[in-house]
């Protein structure tokens, strides 16, 4: 029986000497009708019958793309730079004030730069409005769908820049269309303000301090004879191999030498110099983790129910090859490895929900 | 089990011991088993319950712990031996300690009297059905007493509900029983079970009817009136839900269960799940044929029985475990429809609890005594009875014309008393009214 | 009818005691003495008891000794009637009387003349008890019956036709003394409709505020309009 929502029924009393008992068998009927429907799961919620439950941990509702949870920074995949300007329209808009930023410095001259140094949102106070990411004009500020966040310390909640920044591609993986809408203007922008960045300030936290150590390291280097960068990697992870553990280690390897090609005595150029053969490299990593993750989940059928497991493989790919990646800039590799290795890990978890869906 | 044990030790092992000994081991043994199925049945009952009102509302119901959540009564059980053991401050300690006993221990008692199986009943009494309403009627005396020692008002207004509803509501169940007992002409359950075999006809009724152990009194106009006042008196006696005014929730807390908590309060629990269970069971033996169906019977009929001990004992198991069967999807069955009916009934006011039950159900069950007694007399007397009438006429005359005589007294009389009912109920809403505008004026 | 059924204590008949008669003997004078321990103890707690409520579950304890030395005289009926009338029925009556008419618990009235009641009650209770001692046989000879099966006393049927044809008298008028108790009871608690009085709904509440309010607005309206 479908019903129309909105719509009052009205139902007949029927009061009678011979009808006694009469009500009570249709208050039976339904809910035995109620029963016998429940085996049957309801999918399109305009149904009154079916089993509506979903049963949260083991499934999970398909999120609509403008689901907003709590809001996140977005760096760029391949540069890694942020998009975020420390223009503080984000902070003004915010009805509780729970988003707290500093703008970043040049070092060199004193002035203020297009980045932020530090960001921090009160995640315990944050009510989820989203008028932070509709104020952001560089589309720096997005709201993420992840929505697991209790915890046992209140202080956990209150998280830094380090915790806030998402590559741009998992914000494409969760809200492709909306992205979309936003993509050109956002990535000229972004240009826009790299101009005006010096050195690695604006690049994401996490992968500026590597960039900073790899530099030191690269200048010890540069002093002392060059090692064999390559020769460390295999001596990590021993015993058998899975083939996609392999794949990964490969591309890892190769990512490694790409990085170690690079003469060390341009070690102090810009990072944004380095990155197109970084690129490369990682793009090759990606393609080939993309397909040990592929090869990992050859499961029979691309059905729905059979995502979660597709993407189970492909993270734990990733992961190896992320591992992997450590284990060979161990040894003195490029630091920007990692974040190439880190890359094509996420690719290639996208490319497996992409071929899963 | 007698005789096993009789033949275990006097013949295997030629002790010789005398019956008394014999007797009182196979009844502690029979105890012993009876107390251990009995807390499996309410944890199973309470899982079967969760499970099936939650797919009557659409939803899923308990299915985390174990598969599809088979063990998420042991968890609960887990939980309650664990908790805090609460007595207030102000309770009378004793009395408080033992209501809770005082309320499970009948319904172990009345374990006493049930039949699972043909041949199977820890001790058939001749005035089974009598010891079984009479037994149960002393949880009141429990659940009084542990509302009054946790000295709390709505603890005592629980107590003072369940008892009231309880006294009422076994009026009508036993006058319901007694027309069965005037058909039967027995107490003993075992013998009405017996009675139930045959085809929709009871073969006691029209001697040669051939046994498909179908001759339920439910087929009858007397036992149909009969199993529907029953079974709703049954459902105020184990307060379930159109009836559980004495624990409403939104009213008065958890009624008499409000001071207790831990194991005490799983015991109340256990204490109503079971008596549920019971309830159930009586239905099913009674008006049901308890374990008679198809093939019961004749397989009985091979068994080694005091009447026949040239039997061979496989047909023992085989009749024991098709009647256990039986009884049971009955009794499950039953069980389903107190669910069925929680998960589509409102609660009622005790007003209409006391009108339903004074009003309504026992005026119907007296007329059904009436007609009980009518049909004895068509389908059993004779001229040394003082009914020559029917003297002539065959087996199945005389049954059909019970059943078409009974049939019309049952219907005029439910139509009848239902009219009247209404008509009150109109009355007292009208009186209501009255009420209301007499304090609109007043204001 | 039931020939082959038997009493409470006694044990099926196909394992009737051949050996241990005397030990059987025994048991049962024990359990006889502890059962009237327990119908004595909970009839002096009855009256010792300061709290009146606990003396009634002493009372209820006592009842329930009293049907198991029917038990285990074979009245199993006679048993079965009185846990089903004393402790179903009378003591939740007794229980419900204390509860609803007693505000304050555990003071006992003690009068001056309280020793003019219990010369009347001991004066009572021995007009009773003297003559039934007087009167009976001490020391009757067991009954030598025939051995075997011994017969079956289960009560209900010499109680049902004795209550329709010797006592038919006696039945009848308890019958008409309860229900003019129960017409009684219904008297007293009847209200008359102009006194009727009872909780009203919240429904029924908001209803009458409502009313209130309407006819106070057409009160104002009314003195409105005078003006």
């Amino acid at each position: 029986m479908d019903i129309q929502r909105g719509n009052i029924i009205v139902m007949d009393r029927r009061r009678g000497t011979l009808r006694a008992g009469q009500g009570l068998l249709q208050g039976l009927k339904v809910v035995w009708d109620h029963w016998v429907g429940s085996f049957r799961k309801n999918d399109n919620f305009s149904q009154i019958h079916g089993t509506f439950t979903i049963e949260y941990p083991d499934e999970r509702m398909k999120l609509p793309q403008a689901y907003r949870n709590m809001p996140v920074l977005l760096y760029d995949d391949e540069t890694g730079q942020e998009l975020c300007t420390a223009c503080y329209q984000c902070a003004r808009a915010c009805p509780p004030e729970v988003i707290h930023i500093t703008q970043a410095k040049d070092p060199n001259t004193g002035k203020m730069v297009p980045a932020s140094l530090e960001f921090i949102i009160e995640y315990d106070a944050c009510m989820s409005c989203g008028l932070c990411a509709e104020a952001c004009p560089f589309d720096a500020i997005k709201m993420d769908h992840f929505y697991e966040l209790s915890t046992d310390n209140r202080m956990g909640l209150m998280q830094r820049k380090a915790d806030l920044n998402r590559p741009v591609s998992y914000y494409t993986s969760i809200a492709p269309d909306l992205w979309d809408e936003v993509k050109e203007g956002a990535m000229k922008k972004l240009q826009g303000s790299i101009k005006r960045r010096p050195d690695v300030i604006g690049i994401a936290g996490h992968l500026s301090e590597k960039i900073a150590a790899r530099r030191r390291q690269l200048a010890a280097e540069a002093a002392a004879s060059p090692p064999a960068p390559v020769a460390a990697a295999p001596a990590a992870p021993a015993g058998k191999l899975s083939p996609e553990e392999k794949a990964a280690k490969l591309a890892a390897m190769r990512a490694a030498k790409a990085g170690g090609a690079e003469p060390a005595a341009e070690a102090p150029a810009p990072a944004a110099e380095l990155s197109p053969a970084d690129a490369k490299a990682a793009k090759l990593a990606a393609i080939k983790a993309a397909n040990a993750a592929k090869k990992a989940a050859e499961s029979p059928a691309a059905e729905v129910p059979a995502a979660p497991l597709d993407e189970k493989a492909a993270k734990l790919a990733a992961i190896r090859a992320a591992n992997a990646a450590k284990a060979a800039a161990e040894a003195p590799a490029a630091p920007l490895d990692e974040k190439a290795a880190k890359l094509a890990a996420i690719r290639a978890a996208n490319a497996a929900k992409k071929k899963s869906e | 089990m007698h005789d096993v044990i009789n033949h275990l030790i006097n013949t295997v092992f030629g002790l010789g011991w005398p019956g008394w000994a014999i007797s009182l081991i196979a009844y502690l043994l029979i105890a012993t088993i009876l107390f251990m199925i009995v807390p499996f049945q309410m944890l199973f009952l309470t899982y079967f319950e969760r499970r099936a009102i939650a797919r009557m509302q659409d939803r899923v119901g308990p299915n985390r712990v174990g598969p599809e959540g088979i063990f998420q009564p042991v968890a609960d059980g887990v939980k309650m031996f664990t908790k805090e053991d609460i007595v207030p401050d102000a309770a009378d300690k004793w009395v408080h300690l033992i209501g809770p006993g005082i309320v499970v221990a009948p319904t172990m008692f009345m374990f006493a009297v049930l039949p699972w199986g043909p041949g199977m009943v820890p001790f058939d009494m001749n005035i089974g059905l009598l010891f079984f309403f009479a037994i149960s009627s002393v949880s009141a005396v429990g659940l009084m007493a542990s509302g009054w020692a946790s000295n709390n008002k709505f603890a005592l207004l629980g107590a003072m509900r369940a008892v009231a509803q309880m006294v009422s509501y076994e009026i009508p169940a036993v006058l319901s029983l007694l027309a069965i007992v005037l058909v039967t002409g027995s107490l003993s359950i075992v013998d009405l079970i017996t009675f139930q075999s045959g085809l929709f006809i009871s073969s006691s009724d029209v001697p040669g009817i051939p046994d498909f152990g179908l001759g339920w009194f439910v087929f009858t106009p007397v036992g149909f009136l009969a199993f529907i006042a029953f079974f709703i008196a049954a459902l105020a006696e184990g307060e379930r839900t159109p009836f559980d005014i004495p624990e409403a929730d939104s009213e008065i807390v958890a009624g008499y269960m409000t001071e207790y908590s831990g194991m005490k309060f799983g015991l109340f629990y256990l204490a109503q799940y079971v008596l549920n269970f019971l309830l159930c069971a009586i239905t099913a033996i009674i008006f049901f044929g308890g374990w008679q169906g198809p093939g019961v019977g004749w397989l009985y009929a091979q068994a080694i029985t005091p009447a026949n001990p040239a039997g061979n004992g496989l047909f023992n198991v085989l009749a024991g475990v098709l009647g256990v069967f039986y009884f049971l999807a009955k009794t499950y069955f039953f069980f389903f429809v107190m669910v069925w009916v929680r998960g589509a009934y409102a609660r009622l006011r005790i007003d209409q609890l006391m009108d339903f039950g004074w009003k309504l159900l026992i005026p119907l069950t007296l007329v059904n005594v009436v007609s009980a007694a009518i049909w004895v007399g068509l389908t059993k007397w004779g001229a040394a009875d003082g009914l020559a009438f029917v003297e002539g006429w065959a087996p199945l005359m005389r049954w059909a014309v019970a059943f078409v005589i009974t049939l019309v007294m049952n219907l005029v009389a439910y139509f009848f008393l239902v009219r009247v009912y209404s008509q009150s109920q109109d009355e007292r809403a009208r009186l209501d009214d009255e009420v209301l505008e007499r304090l609109t004026n007043v204001a | 009818m039931r020939s082959d059924r038997v009493g409470v204590l006694r044990l099926p008949y196909h394992y009737a005691p051949t050996t241990g008669g005397e030990l059987m003997d025994l048991l049962i004078q024990i359990i006889f003495g502890l059962i009237s321990a327990l119908v004595i103890g909970a009839a002096m707690m009855v009256v010792t008891m300061r709290n009146v409520i606990h003396s009634a579950l002493w009372l209820i304890a006592s009842f329930f000794g009293v049907a198991a030395l029917y038990l285990l005289m074979e009245a199993e009926f006679i048993a079965v009637v009185q846990v089903l009338v004393y402790v179903g029925a009378i003591s939740i009556l007794i229980l419900f009387a204390i509860m609803l008419t007693r505000s304050n618990e555990g003071d006992r009235l003690f009068t001056t003349y309280w020793w003019t009641s219990g010369l009347i009650a001991l004066g009572l209770f021995g007009a009773v008890l003297v003559p039934t001692l007087a009167g009976t046989i001490w020391n009757l000879p067991q009954p030598t019956g025939p051995a075997g099966a011994p017969e079956v006393l289960s009560g209900v049927e010499e109680l049902g036709r004795g209550f329709v044809s010797e006592f038919v008298l006696h039945f009848e008028i308890a019958g008409v003394l309860l229900t003019v108790a129960l017409i009684g009871a219904i008297v007293i608690a009847f209200e008359e409709r102009s006194r009727r009085r009872r909780v009203l709904t919240l429904a029924e509440e908001l209803e009458l505020r409502k009313r209130q309010q309407a006819s106070e607005h057409s009160a104002v309206a009314a003195a409105d309009s005078v003006d």
